[in-house]
């Protein structure tokens, strides 16, 4: 507590004088009053009575303290009077005083000790108490003061100086699509230009952990400009009518001091929010591919943990049945492996669930970073129409909710429906934008929901069964090629598990797999089997020797994938092939179809329909199948090496 | 050379009518009485040293007599604080 916090020009009088001791004190108490330090003034002066009669506050050199700790102070403060002719006070060397100080000190805490023991430190100086004996004028009475607080506690300058940031000039918000690393990375870049530059700043991160360090309106309001250094969308509709500049993450990490300046010249340009301006056209100066990899990084992001939480409680169930000798039945295949025992069930059927929200989550996330918020339900519920194969035949004739097993579209229908339930809503939001401001308030509630959801999924049970046919179409292609050509169909039936993990050309060959067990070709289930494995184990290679083609979130769930993969669990590759489908689903199809070569070529055969490495040992040729299964990954992993950009972070 | 060692205990700490009573006290005495506050040595016998301590409620202080009447002079020290200066 500073000095100069406490004692404002109001509450000092210069050249006064005082007849007695009681006439100083009521002075002083004046003072105060007209300060409105008090709320109850005889109450307080009482106190300063009574302490007083304890024995004189007169503690020599011509000074005296007065003073009083009182409910009857509103807030701590201080007054002061200098007396050229001095006044009786009764000190204890028995000459008169000239520079009176009174405290008032409210009850709790120990500012009366404090500023005391301040105020002695600084009047042991007889330089100083001179000095402001000759004052002129309650200002320079003051400016005396400062310059001794500052003289002697200089360590508080900075501090002060912090303090007086009341309106920043410059806030900026950082965000990057993980949270982890750049977000803070740039906040930390800016803050410190700012520093160099001697400007203001103030930046809020949107990380992982949520919003820190969050703008205020007031501090909105009085700041020169805003930087918006982000890769994912942040909260625009707070910045209307204030220069903004948009820019990428990684601009605030490496050249914050353009930024600031560019901002301080007034070459922002002002942000007029809209609706739509707040979401869907997040900046005109972005890139399309920008804004694509945005929202896709926002769903994949959020999408990762349910993969991972999931995938290893299947794989604890592969484990515990394993364990309990339910991998085979009789010597046999176990169809209900992974959920025969008790103690398996329990595990896999939660991870199941956690599975079943991965699509929509994606789609709905996806969908949320299009639209805001009214997003969020249509992109959830394509999610699901995609990950069921719901159709308006399957709605119709089977009158309730399992889809068509031919018409699931998978992720890259989930993918697909993101996108169409965030440009779906925009549109919709677009479409009732005439309707009057007092109608607003229901928008978000009735209107987006009820449109958002049918249109959304109405287009998905459209999509479905194209879908569908494209199943089809490629099983029967599947049965005309024939079991005549092994490596040619291991091949391509191992390339199709990868396509698009879980779609139609997945689901076709997983199919034509389980039904040539039932056939007794089991050498078919060993390349589609493989093909499964092959990308979530190719990726966990990339994750671990090639670290700078992922980003930091993607690196931290990469081991993991290693064990989804010996699960036969090919949704572990999801969150990466969706961040980045056009170079990681070829790799993992060359990977797969490399390893499905293999299987032909080793004459591996596999009568298990899931269940991954722990169903080996029932395999023919067990130990050959683990060679390719090896070979087929590290070829993957080295595709994604060629193919693969360094991760943008 | 005689010292002691206090915690103290009243609630407002050296405040201005403690500091006066204790500098009044020491001075006294023909010693020389130090506190030791915070890794720093304040004269006993000053009030303004001693506010300007700002020894707080809770302290950890050393009270250092020396020279003439030391042992007289740490008792009545000890009284006060130990006493919490009557508060």
């Amino acid at each position: 507590m500073r000095i100069t916090d406490l004692l404002k020009k109001e509450g000092i009088k210069i050249g006064a004088s005082a007849v007695d001791k009681a006439d100083a004190i009521d002075q002083l108490i004046a003072l105060h009053e007209v300060s409105g330090n008090l709320k109850d003034v005889s109450a307080y002066k009482e106190g300063i009575l009574a302490r007083e009669s304890q024995s004189t506050t007169a503690i020599g050199m011509e000074i005296a303290i007065p003073h009083a700790k009182s409910e009857a102070v509103a807030k701590p403060a201080l007054t002061a009077m200098t007396l050229p002719e001095g006044v009786d006070y009764g000190a204890p060397d028995g000459n008169p005083c000239k520079l009176l100080f009174m405290i008032a000190a409210t009850t709790d805490g120990d500012v009366h000790l404090e500023v005391l023991a301040r105020m002695m430190q600084m009047l042991m100086d007889t330089d100083f108490t001179n000095d402001l004996k000759q004052a002129k004028t309650p200002e320079e009475f003051l400016e005396i003061i400062d310059r001794k607080e500052k003289e002697k506690f200089p360590e508080e300058v900075k501090e002060e100086k912090m303090e007086e940031k009341k309106g920043y000039r410059i806030l900026a918000v950082t965000a990057c699509p993980t949270g982890i690393a750049h977000t803070y990375m740039a906040a930390e870049a800016l803050t410190k230009a700012g520093e160099e530059l001697g400007v203001s700043i103030k930046v809020e991160t949107n990380g992982s952990g949520g919003a820190k360090n969050v703008l205020t309106k007031k501090e909105i309001e009085e700041c020169d400009g805003i930087i918006i250094a982000a890769d994912k969308n942040v909260e625009m509709a707070r910045f209307n009518g204030k220069p903004v500049i948009k820019t990428p993450v990684a601009d605030g990490i490496h050249k914050p001091a353009e930024l600031i300046n560019k901002v301080l010249n007034g070459e922002a340009p002002v942000f007029h929010s809209t609706e739509e301006a707040s979401s869907a056209d997040f900046g005109d100066d972005e890139s399309f591919g920008r804004k694509i990899y945005k929202h896709l990084m926002n769903g994949v992001s959020h999408m990762l943990p349910f993969v991972v939480g999931g995938g290893v409680l299947i794989a604890i169930g592969f484990l515990i049945d394993t364990i309990l000798g339910n991998a085979t039945v009789n010597g046999a295949a176990n169809p209900a492996f992974g959920f025969t025992s008790f103690a398996a069930s329990i595990p896999f059927w939660i991870g199941k669930v956690a599975f079943g929200m991965m699509l929509p989550i994606l789609s709905g996330y996806i969908a949320m970073s299009i639209a805001d918020r009214p997003g969020l339900l249509p992109g959830m519920l394509g999610g699901i129409i995609a990950a069921n194969g719901y159709t308006f035949k399957s709605m119709f004739e089977a009158q309730n909710l399992v889809g068509d097993g031919a018409a699931v579209s998978g992720f890259l229908g989930a993918l697909l429906a993101g996108f169409i339930a965030g440009l779906v809503v925009n549109l919709i939001k677009k479409a009732f934008n005439w309707l009057p401001k007092a109608m607003d308030g229901i928008k978000p509630v009735f209107i987006y929901p009820l449109l958002g959801s049918f249109c959304v999924g109405a287009i998905m049970c459209l999509i479905n069964p194209v879908i569908g046919i494209l199943n089809t179409a490629v099983s029967n292609g599947l049965t005309s090629l024939g079991t005549s050509s092994r490596l040619i169909l291991s091949i391509v039936l191992a390339g199709m598990m990868a396509i698009d993990m879980g779609g139609p050309f997945n689901k076709a060959a997983y199919v034509f797999g389980t039904a040539a067990i039932a056939d007794g070709n089991t050498w078919i289930m060993a390349a589609v089997m493989i093909g499964g494995m092959v990308p979530p184990i190719a990726i966990a290679l990339s994750t671990t020797f090639n670290k700078k083609k992922w980003t930091a979130e993607e690196l931290k769930s990469g081991p993991v994938n290693y064990l989804m993969g010996l699960c036969f669990i090919t949704e572990g590759a999801i969150p990466y092939a969706a961040s980045d489908p056009l170079r990681v689903i070829p790799s993992c199809i060359v990977g797969s179809a490399a390893a499905g070569a293999l299987t032909a070529l080793f004459k591996v055969t596999c009568p298990a329909p899931h269940g991954g490495i722990f169903t080996f040992i029932v395999c023919g040729n067990p130990l050959l199948y683990v060679v390719a299964l090896i070979g087929g990954s590290v070829v993957g992993a080295l595709m994604l090496a060629i193919l693969k950009k360094p991760a943008k972070k | 050379m005689v010292s002691k060692h206090f915690t103290v205990i009243n609630a407002q700490g050296f405040h201005m009518r403690p500091a006066t009573d204790f500098a009044n006290a020491m001075g006294k005495y023909g010693c020389r009485v130090t506190i030791k506050h915070n890794g720093r040595d304040v004269d006993g016998k000053s009030l303004m040293n001693i506010i300007a301590a700002c020894i707080k409620v809770g302290s950890e202080i050393d009270v250092v007599c020396d020279g003439e009447g030391e042992a007289e002079a740490l008792a009545e020290a000890a009284a006060m604080i130990e006493n919490g200066f009557g508060e």
